[in-house]
Parts: C-alpha cells; structure tokens; sequence
C-alpha cells in the first residue's frame, strides 16, 4: 500500500515544479528570518529573487553540522519560540549538542514521513508496533512513534534497552512489528534463542531498522533469527529524524520523501554534482520545514542516487544504502562519535596522554568500542587498584561525554604509532 | 634504605617478557626474584633486580614505563606456622599487604618474601620486634 499516492507517485515534472516552487519559498523564509543565512548569501551577493527553480539549487550555500554547534542553541530557528512545539538534541558532543526544533506543522510533516514509511514496509493499523528505540533527545523513539501513530497501528512504546522486558513483551502483547537499530535486532534475536523462546510463537512480521549502516549480510542474518522481513529507514536529526527515507517490499534502494527533503549527490572533493548512480556525498534541503530549515545540509553520508520509478509504483527518488562517511564519524549502536570527542575527554584528564586509539568491533552482534590509552610514568602505580582507578576515571569521562559505553585499556608507552601526518586514530573491525 | 623493587607495566602479549629480560641483559643487571600479576590485557611485571635505578633507566630508553617502590623483604623462619605469625601479627595491628611473593636465595637456600604494605615503617619495626629477620640488602 501507499500511504500518500499524490505525493509518492507524481511524475517527475510535477515532482520538479513542487520542488522549484518550495525551494524558492524556503529561500525567501530563511533569508528574511534566519540571520545566519541572510548573511551567507549576502557574503556571495545573491538575492532570494535569484533562486527561481529547483535547479538554482546549486548557487546557495552549504550548512554543516560545525554551523548547527555555533548556532547553539536556537540560533538557527526561522520562528519565533512559542510557535516551537518541540526540540530534539544529538548526543552531546565536547560540551555542546546540536539541537533542532519544530513547529507543530513540522511534526505533522514528521509523522506524515513516517507514516510513509512504515506503509512502504507493508506496515498496516493491524499491526503491533514495538518501538524499541531510545525515547528522548533522540528523535528514533519519538518520530517512530508519531508515525505509527499516524498511521493507526497500536504503539508498544518500550524505548530501548531492558532486553528480558523487550522479550515479554513480543511474546505477551503478539508485536508483528519492530523498530529499533539494526544491531539491537540483531542481539535481540540472539536473547530470544537464549531464553529458547519458540520463534514460531511470536507474532513478529516487519522489522524497520535505522540509525545505523548495515549490510546486506546483517540484513539476512536478522531476517533468519527474527523470521521476518527487515527493512531499511534513514534519517537525521538534522533534517527531521527517522523517516528521511525508507525502503519497501522490492528491497532495491530507500525511497526519499522528497517533497519535503530535497536530496543532491556531490563529489567529495569538487562539491559539484554528481551523475545519478555514481556515489558521493548526500546533501539535504528541506523544503518546507518551518521551524529550522536547513539549505544544502551537508550529511557526510555517502550514498547514490536512482531516480528510475520503482516497481512498487512509487516514483520518488530513492537513495542506496549508506556506503559509509567522508568524514570520520563513527556511529557506534546508533550514537555518533567522533574521535575528536575522546581526545577532548582525555586531555581533560590529567593521566592520560593524547595517544589513543579507537578499536571499534562487533562482539557477536553488539558493536564495541574500545579504546587504548598509553601508560605514562607519571601515573603508573605497581598496584593494580591504582591502575584500574585511572581506568575507571578515564571510562567515566569518555562515557559521560560520548554516552555510550566503551572499555578503555591501558596499553604500553609507544604501543600506539606515531604519525607525522594524519594520526591514524581508528581501527574499525566491522564488516558492514 | 632496603630492597627497590622495580615495577613494570607490560602488555600481555607475546614476547614483552623477552623483551625486558633481554634489556637486562643487555645492561648486565641480575634477576633476583620475578613475578607477574597479570589481567586480561596487561600486566605488571614485578621484580627485585641487582642495580634497579640503572634498570629504570635502561628501560625508560626503550620506552618502557617502570617504577621503584619500596618494599618489606623478610627472612622468616624456615618452621611450621610462621608465616601465620606474621599475618597474624600485621592484621592485628591494622596492616595491609597488598601482594607478597617468595623467591630462594641460591647461596644459603633461605626463602625470602617480599611483601607491599600499606604502612612499611610500621610494619618493619613490629616485625623485627618480633624476632623476624628483615633482609635489607641482597
């Protein structure tokens, strides 16, 4: 089923209309409303008036998430605050957090693509939602829900976490659908095999997984241990949440609602556009937010582009599956880190030295992030209490800053490579 | 003074125990006693040496981290029960031991301990009044 027809199947002229008539809307908003924006343009001499379709795109300027930090907090809303009706936060970053609002007209819209997305998944108001990501800050949790609400299903809103509680609930309350992380699923189908819960008693159809990149491969491993039939959601804060895009039943790329985000491919190098099929950097404008619009918003996701109809009927653009970063941005069990972040934490701590390195695996289904700090004479003690006093010091901090948990190990002077160049700060061992 | 042990942080991995010893070695310093308290991804090496600030310098030159620490070195008497005595004497007067090790002594085969305690003056002088030999040189 489709969830919006009008929207999600108009042919590729009337889709280039709506978008050139939106952009210059949005254009107009943003320099007369967001200083920030006024000031880029004026600083290249272009008038909103120069933006006259969709194609005119490429004369604005780019906003990235550096732009969000030195706006903090609501430096970037195009409304007035009591027309705010809601704010979501990313996971704190050294010291600041990047936040976006909305505007009740901007949850409609949340809901509306979310709403989109589980119809894109065969999700009906028959099914029995357990949302099992974060509620909070985080808009996983919450944008999952509205949209589920939206669209009439019954709403298990259980948050992440609490496996044994997750497990109950599957069996007692018959959830045919679950929306969490991939990597969540994943340990989840290994908890259920561990409690020898019959798969064939649960109810579970549909999983909608996002947050963070998956493969293939993982896809099929949660689809066997789930006995289900997983699918593909991506979204970022930034532009609205979960719901950016989805994937549907013909499993062959995320469709983007992009009548509301509109969605370019550039070179990592040059910024120019890239033909469709060929990967690069995801770049959003959304369209017709009105709290925080924001104009070329660089992700640093890498993906590509097919604007083929779809054999599910839907004509809109769908983007692949994420190929990875051009930034070194990890996403560890949905949370973003940057290395930067961990060096920042250790510097504040007087016994650790900046040499570190970041090993981030996959342990069974659960990513892990590990990080080695270099022993130093100043603070190594012959008593292991002392020693693992200093971890546990380093492990707070990290943890408070990052939000997540890591092992810290401590490690011989110079174990870690020295470079003259870009330090080599992060071994990642996933497969994805 | 007394008995320096050296302390030494070392990954557990292949090859880091050659390593020490060879510097060592190397610098023509002896092993008196050895042992390693070991978790699942390091360790601490701990060992009593013939000339340990030459040994701290040695391996600092190869970028290996150690530490002097003072330590309580004792010759107990070679009989049943005497080790009791002294654990016995020590926590009744409120000492800790935070490890203890033994080697032997090869010229007269006397077994010495080495022990860490929280309180070194203290717990020497309750020893020694106590009959129990306190080795302070090798």
């Amino acid at each position: 089923m489709i969830w919006n027809e009008p929207k999600e199947c108009m042919s590729r002229d009337e889709r280039k209309a709506d978008q050139s008539k939106k952009l210059i809307d949005v254009v107009k908003n943003v320099y007369h409303n967001v200083p920030f924006y006024r000031k880029k343009m004026q600083e290249t001499g272009l008038e909103p008036g120069d933006v006259k379709n969709i194609e005119d795109i490429e004369k604005l300027p780019f906003t990235t998430k550096n732009d969000l930090r030195e706006n903090y907090p609501f430096g970037l809303f195009a409304v007035p605050k009591s027309e705010i009706v809601r704010v979501h936060a990313s996971s704190g970053t050294t010291g600041k957090s990047i936040v976006v609002g909305y505007s009740r007209k901007d949850i409609d819209m949340f809901s509306e693509v979310v709403a989109r997305a589980y119809c894109c998944t065969g999700v009906t108001k028959e099914d029995i939602v357990q949302i099992a990501y974060g509620y909070g800050l985080f808009t996983g949790g919450l944008g999952m829900h509205y949209g589920a609400e939206k669209l009439g299903a019954t709403v298990i809103p259980v948050s992440g976490g609490n496996t044994s509680k997750q497990l109950d609930l599957l069996q007692d309350f018959g959830s045919t659908v679950l929306a969490c992380t991939p990597s969540y699923a994943a340990y989840l189908s290994e908890a259920i095999d561990e409690a020898k819960i019959d798969k064939k008693d649960l109810k579970l159809r549909i999983g909608i997984f996002g947050a963070e990149p998956w493969s293939n491969e993982m896809r099929s491993k949660i689809e066997a241990g789930l006995n289900i039939t997983a699918y593909d959601i991506y979204g970022l804060s930034e532009i609205i949440g979960p719901g950016v895009s989805c994937s549907c039943e013909m499993q062959d790329g995320l469709h983007i609602a992009e009548d509301h985000f509109y969605p370019e491919i550039l070179n990592t190098e040059t910024l120019k556009a890239e033909n469709p099929g060929t990967i690069g950097e995801l770049v959003f404008t959304t369209i017709t937010k009105e709290a925080m619009p924001l104009l070329r918003y660089r992700t640093r996701d890498l993906a590509s582009l097919n604007y083929d109809a779809c054999k599910c009927g839907r004509t809109n653009v769908r983007m692949s599956k994420i190929q990875g970063r051009s930034d070194d941005m990890l996403i560890i069990r949905g949370v973003n880190v940057f290395p930067s972040q961990v060096e920042s934490a250790l510097l504040e701590i007087e016994e650790a030295k900046p040499h570190y390195m970041l090993v981030v695996d996959r342990v069974g289904t659960m990513d892990t992030l590990e990080i080695q700090v270099e022993i130093d004479d100043r603070y190594f003690s012959d008593e292991m209490v002392e020693l693992n006093k200093v971890r546990q010091k380093i492990k707070r901090k990290v943890e408070s800053i990052l939000g997540i948990s890591v092992i810290i190990n401590l490690v011989e002077h110079k174990t870690i490579a020295r470079s003259e160049g870009k330090a080599q700060r992060v071994i990642d061992k996933r497969k994805i | 003074m007394g008995i320096k042990q050296l302390s030494i942080f070392v990954a557990n991995e292949k090859g880091t125990l050659a390593d020490v010893t060879r510097i060592f070695r190397e610098h023509e310093i002896d092993i008196r006693a050895i042992s390693v308290y070991d978790t699942v991804d390091y360790g601490i090496l701990r060992t009593v040496v013939s000339e340990p600030e030459k040994a701290v310098e040695a391996l600092a030159k190869e970028g290996i981290v150690s530490k002097l620490s003072d330590i309580l070195t004792i010759n107990p008497e070679d009989k049943r029960g005497s080790l009791n005595d002294i654990f016995t004497l020590l926590g009744d007067n409120d000492i800790n031991i935070d490890y203890i090790y033994s080697f032997l002594v090869r010229e007269d085969g006397s077994q010495l301990f080495v022990l860490k305690v929280n309180d070194k003056e203290k717990a020497q002088e309750l020893l020694e009044k106590n009959g129990v030999e306190i080795i302070r040189e090798l």
